[in-house]
């Protein structure tokens, strides 16, 4: 099947980031100059204390970044005289900055601010610390900036694994993720799901903010699963971990017997394990995707049921003094005639 | 694999009524059937995908057509959206 194209956000305001970082991360963040920080983007992940631009050398000065202060950039302006302060300042102000945050409860000298908010460049205060502040900061960046993909498919948290049902449309998705949620296991989204690279082996999937929980089944038409089932069979996000291919059965196809050779596939470059599942009459998918979840758990665990299979036979095979024919899995009955 | 750009004409913009419309059009071909806006793709064949594009009135889309009927697929699609799902424009 053909794979949209990734798309990311281009920008966000720094109004907007400060909005998040307050109320999801729990950071104090006070505005200092009054400048608005709605007419200002920040467009990159990273971020760069500006010690060697306040210095004077500006060649590859990453001014599009957002500017963090701590307390060696503080001291080292505290230490100029008024002039050169103010000098060293507006040097880095030339530039078009997204904004400026000092950390560690640390405040500009009163001409510095208003210089600032001439130019239009907002100056924050925090009193967290710098490296911890930077930590969280580039965290919610590089969530904000992150990759993300669409992906036409079911996404369902079964025993805590993030199952990706896919497969062309009409092969029942929506069927068998609505039997898993009746069965207790909880909906992220169906039909579109967007896959976010989170790290690089990590691959978040959410549903669309208009789409959340709501659902399309064949001849009945848009039902709302949050609504029917209730708070506990959804979820916001999970990680997605297997992907379920579903499809029609073709006898040409090689199936796995043993599940030996882990085939793979990439999203967005993250390896995830794929599982080809024929869909055939009589076979309860919902139960199969139960044990996929499961044996995915007992992989994780370092249980691996074919390896175990196999040593067995391994075992039987070198001993030299294997039965003639298959002995019976009990020595003898033991009065036991249940 | 082909290529369409649309424009949204009718009024209404692609609600619950053009959406159904487009996918049960799609579903009649063989062909894989995009659509994508500013970036954003999903499965024409799928009606909360379709709904969740919100294409209003204006909007271009890509229509991306993949398979066997591919072009039959294509005029139709394009025929749809160029007389406004029948609604008013």
């Amino acid at each position: 099947m053909r794979k949209p194209e990734p798309f990311k956000k281009e920008a966000i305001t720094v109004a907007y980031m400060v909005d998040k970082v307050r109320s999801r991360m729990g950071v104090v963040l006070e505005l200092l100059n009054g400048a608005d920080p709605e007419t200002r983007q920040v467009t990159d992940v990273n971020l760069h204390r500006p010690g060697i631009a306040l210095a004077g050398y500006t060649a590859l000065f990453t001014h599009q970044r957002v500017q963090i202060l701590g307390n060696t950039e503080c001291r080292f302006l505290m230490h100029m005289s008024e002039a050169e302060r103010l000098e060293a300042f507006e040097r880095i102000l030339a530039f078009s900055l997204p904004c400026i945050v000092l950390t560690d409860g640390n405040a500009l000298a009163e001409p510095l601010n208003a210089s600032a908010k001439r130019m239009g460049v907002p100056v924050y205060t925090t009193p967290m610390p710098t490296t911890q502040f930077m930590y969280q900061l580039r965290d919610f960046l590089e969530d904000q900036f992150a990759l993300q993909l669409t992906l036409h498919g079911s996404l369902v948290d079964v025993y805590g694994i993030g199952l990706l049902l896919s497969g062309p449309s009409g092969i029942g998705k929506s069927e068998v993720a609505l039997d898993l949620v009746e069965r207790g296991h909880r909906l992220v989204a169906d039909d579109v799901v967007i896959a976010t690279k989170k790290t690089e082996e990590v691959l978040m999937g959410s549903g669309t903010e208009m789409a959340q929980h709501f659902m399309e089944v064949r001849g009945l038409g848009i039902v709302d699963v949050r609504a029917m089932f209730g708070v506990r069979a959804i979820r916001f996000q999970k990680r997605i971990e297997v992907l379920v291919r579903m499809h029609q059965w073709d006898a040409d196809e090689e199936y796995t017997r043993i599940g030996m050779v882990e085939e793979t596939e990439s999203v967005l470059d993250v390896e995830l394990p794929v599982v080809k599942l024929p869909i055939i009459p009589g076979k309860n998918v919902t139960v199969i995707c139960e044990v996929i979840a499961m044996n995915h758990l007992l992989r994780h665990y370092g249980y691996d049921p074919a390896e175990v299979f196999k040593e067995r036979l391994a075992a039987q095979l070198q001993s030299g003094q294997g039965p003639a024919r298959p002995r019976r899995g009990i020595e003898w009955f033991e009065h036991d005639f249940e | 694999m082909l290529t369409r750009e649309v424009t949204v004409r009718n009024r209404a913009g692609v609600h619950t009524r053009p959406a159904s419309m487009i996918v049960r059009e799609a579903s009649r071909f063989a062909s894989e059937f995009f659509i994508r806006k500013d970036g954003y793709e999903i499965n024409g064949k799928s009606i909360i995908g379709v709904m969740t594009l919100a294409a209003e009135q204006g909007a271009t889309l890509d229509l991306l057509f993949d398979g066997p009927d591919e072009a039959d697929a294509a005029d139709a699609m394009e025929a749809l959206f160029e007389r406004g799902f029948g609604e008013p424009l």
